[in-house]
């Protein structure tokens, strides 16, 4: 169990900043996932909590103690590698065995918890197996194997599904829940897929260019992203991004869209448009739409009756509308009166 | 069975006559260059050797007089200086090969990490590499003389300490021509050494650190069998080199002090023309020499290659 702290972390490479004066608590016992596009700063993160890549300057904490100055084997973490960097020349069972004799364990308990950690991630019976004569997802299970075996207080993983196929990636994701259900230590997990980062959060830290955007459950990022990035970020496709007349941007959500072939009547966002694309995606349709202003947006629905070429008709009712003020911050989400009268009195069209 | 049943594949290995014909012509035309080198340089003077290790000869009259076995007859029972010479190319085997070794990896790991003195370190070791082993004799037997312009024993009695008499003490001598050969040889190899370290993925350094592994652990467990494909290239080319080492002992002792340095090729070489009518039993060492370097080599892929892993 533990909870990590960052105080006022810096980190540059050479004269290149990464990360300027960040701060950030990871709960304990959460399942906490870093995500970003590439170059965030998020793995830079997760390698000084293993340290492996200390910071420049500032604090990182675990529960409380600064851990800085800690060698990376004495941290009580464990982590998973995006290349799982298991040890080629050892077999299955020595690369989960190693960390243990490092750690002086007992020959018999070594032999015990092998032999548990080993059923866990089903391997037991590739326990002399070589690493070259296994699949990226057994490899997988012995990176999980080896991290697991630690019992640590805390588990870092660094984009670990990246290398699977799709299917398997996503097995791999509902299981890395339930071990984590099952063991319920602090999970610090870096990816930079969004749909990993939803379906497996407890708490999302969205980073960008070395600071965070926001941290939040993936329900309030999703229903209450903090600035314009973060709506863009999370969600696929991305929230539609509408300049306003007096600066300011609203946003809707390609599900929240609402399509007729005639006009429909009531207050909130009217538009004309053409459908420009259509993508059957089975449960929904995923459309791209040419509004009247020459701008683009995506619409996500469950109807597939509607056509390319065909002219639409666009609704967003007003509680489905996000206001982001001029610096692109988050203003309001199915308010502001005066903003949805712009809407309605400078945008719709008739 | 009839004709549709033959499996499709066999069909298309074989394809025409003609087409096979050709098939096997290109294929021979292209190793034809380097069988033809092996035949005229590698596989004909083997086949003379044994030949002429039959022989009682001179190098004007290779074939004056069959003798049989004669030769190995003298070499194995009559003559005491061939196990003589075997020993000691044996112990200069031995020692350049842990020598070499040995530095070679230090050095590597010394130069692992990039820093700019590990770029003048790769060329200054390097360089006497490109020096020519007469050339590197005689400069380490300046360096290692007895007489007042000897390097190593000025600076040893400015220490105060003992003169040692290198290459004039039987005792010594071995172990001087040793020391040349590593310093020689040992930039090489820590290049080889070092370039399939650089090849580790940094990960598994780092979870082994997290593993809680100690440097020295790190080193034994993980590096070391990370870069055993290239020792065990160095195991295979330092023993079939050592074990034909000539131009330094040449130079350096001429065999001496004694017969304390003269090893199988100085040996072969003083028989085949130093003296009379002696070539068919220098030939019958040489076919020794040949046997014991196959069988040495056999024996590394056959025993040591096991504990090697390739990628």
């Amino acid at each position: 169990m533990a909870q990590i702290e960052f105080r006022n972390v810096s980190k540059y490479f050479g004269s290149n900043k990464v990360i300027e004066n960040l701060n950030l608590t990871i709960e304990d016992g959460k399942f906490t996932v870093l995500v970003g596009s590439s170059g965030c700063g998020k793995t830079t993160l997760l390698r000084m909590i293993a340290g492996i890549g200390p910071a420049t300057s500032g604090q990182v904490l675990m529960n409380g103690k600064d851990i800085s100055e800690v060698a990376p084997g004495k941290r009580d973490i464990a982590m998973v590698f995006q290349n799982y960097a298991i040890y080629p020349t050892m077999t299955v069972r020595e690369n989960i065995e190693f960390g243990l004799k490092n750690r002086k364990v007992p020959k018999e308990e070594r032999n015990r918890l092998i032999d548990e950690y080993s059923r866990i991630v089903d391997m037991y019976n590739l326990l002399s197996r070589k690493p070259s004569q296994l699949s990226g997802g057994q490899r997988q299970r012995i990176a999980l194997a080896r991290a697991m075996v630690k019992k640590p207080a805390v588990f870092l993983m660094d984009e670990p599904l990246s290398n699977l196929d799709a299917k398997l990636r996503a097995s791999m994701r509902i299981e890395l829940k339930e071990l984590h259900q099952k063991l319920k230590t602090t999970f610090v997990y870096v990816t930079h897929d969004q749909v990993e980062a939803m379906s497996m959060a407890d708490i999302i830290v969205l980073m960008e260019k070395g600071e965070i955007q926001q941290v939040g459950t993936p329900e309030e990022i999703y229903h209450e992203p903090a600035n314009v990035f973060a709506a863009q970020f999370i969600g696929t496709p991305p929230m539609n991004i509408i300049d306003m007349p007096n600066g300011y941007k609203m946003g809707y959500r390609p599900e929240s869209v609402v399509f007729t072939a005639e006009k429909p009547a009531g207050d909130g966002y009217r538009k004309k448009g053409r459908i420009v694309t259509r993508e059957m995606l089975g449960a929904e349709t995923q459309y791209k739409v040419e509004l009247s202003s020459g701008q683009a947006v995506m619409v996500k629905i469950a109807d597939s009756r509607f056509r390319e070429k065909q002219d639409v008709w666009i609704t967003v009712e007003p509680e489905h509308l996000h206001y982001f003020d001029l610096s692109g911050v988050h203003y309001s989400h199915g308010g502001a009166p005066e903003l949805l009268a712009e809407v309605v009195g400078g945008m719709n069209d008739v | 069975m009839s004709k549709d049943k033959t499996p499709s594949y066999v069909h298309q290995n074989k394809g025409s006559l003609g087409k096979r014909v050709t098939n096997a012509v290109t294929s021979w035309l292209m190793v034809l260059p380097a069988v033809a080198f092996l035949i005229a340089f590698v596989v004909y003077p083997a086949v003379n050797m044994a030949i002429m290790s039959l022989f009682y000869s001179n190098a004007t009259k290779p074939y004056k007089k069959f003798i049989g076995l004669d030769n190995y007859n003298t070499l194995f029972f009559v003559k005491k200086d061939f196990y003589n010479a075997l020993g000691n190319t044996a112990y200069y085997t031995a020692g350049a090969l842990v020598s070499i070794i040995v530095f070679s990896v230090l050095l590597a790991q010394w130069m692992f990490r990039s820093r700019k003195l590990n770029n003048v370190a790769q060329t200054v070791f390097f360089t006497p590499h490109l020096v020519a082993g007469v050339s590197a004799g005689f400069i380490w037997s300046w360096l290692l003389s007895s007489q007042s312009y000897g390097l190593f024993n000025t600076v040893l009695t400015s220490l105060g300490l003992p003169a040692v008499r290198w290459l004039d003490d039987s005792s010594t001598a071995m172990i001087s021509i040793i020391m040349m050969n590593t310093w020689k040889n040992i930039g090489y190899y820590a290049l080889i050494i070092l370039s399939s370290m650089k090849s580790i993925p940094t990960e598994i350094y780092e979870a082994a650190r997290l593993d809680n592994a100690s440097s020295f652990k790190i080193f034994f467990r993980i590096t070391l069998p990370m870069i055993s494909p290239q020792l065990f290239l160095l195991l295979i080319t330092i023993t079939t080199g050592s074990f034909k080492v000539f131009d330094s002992v040449r130079i350096m002792t001429n065999g001496g002090p004694g017969d304390s340095t003269r090893v199988l090729s100085m040996y072969i070489y003083d028989y085949a023309f130093q003296r009379n009518n002696t070539l068919g039993y220098a030939c019958s060492a040489g076919m020794i020499m040949m046997i014991i370097m196959i069988v040495l080599t056999v024996f590394d892929f056959a025993f040591v290659e096991k504990k090697v892993h390739y990628q």
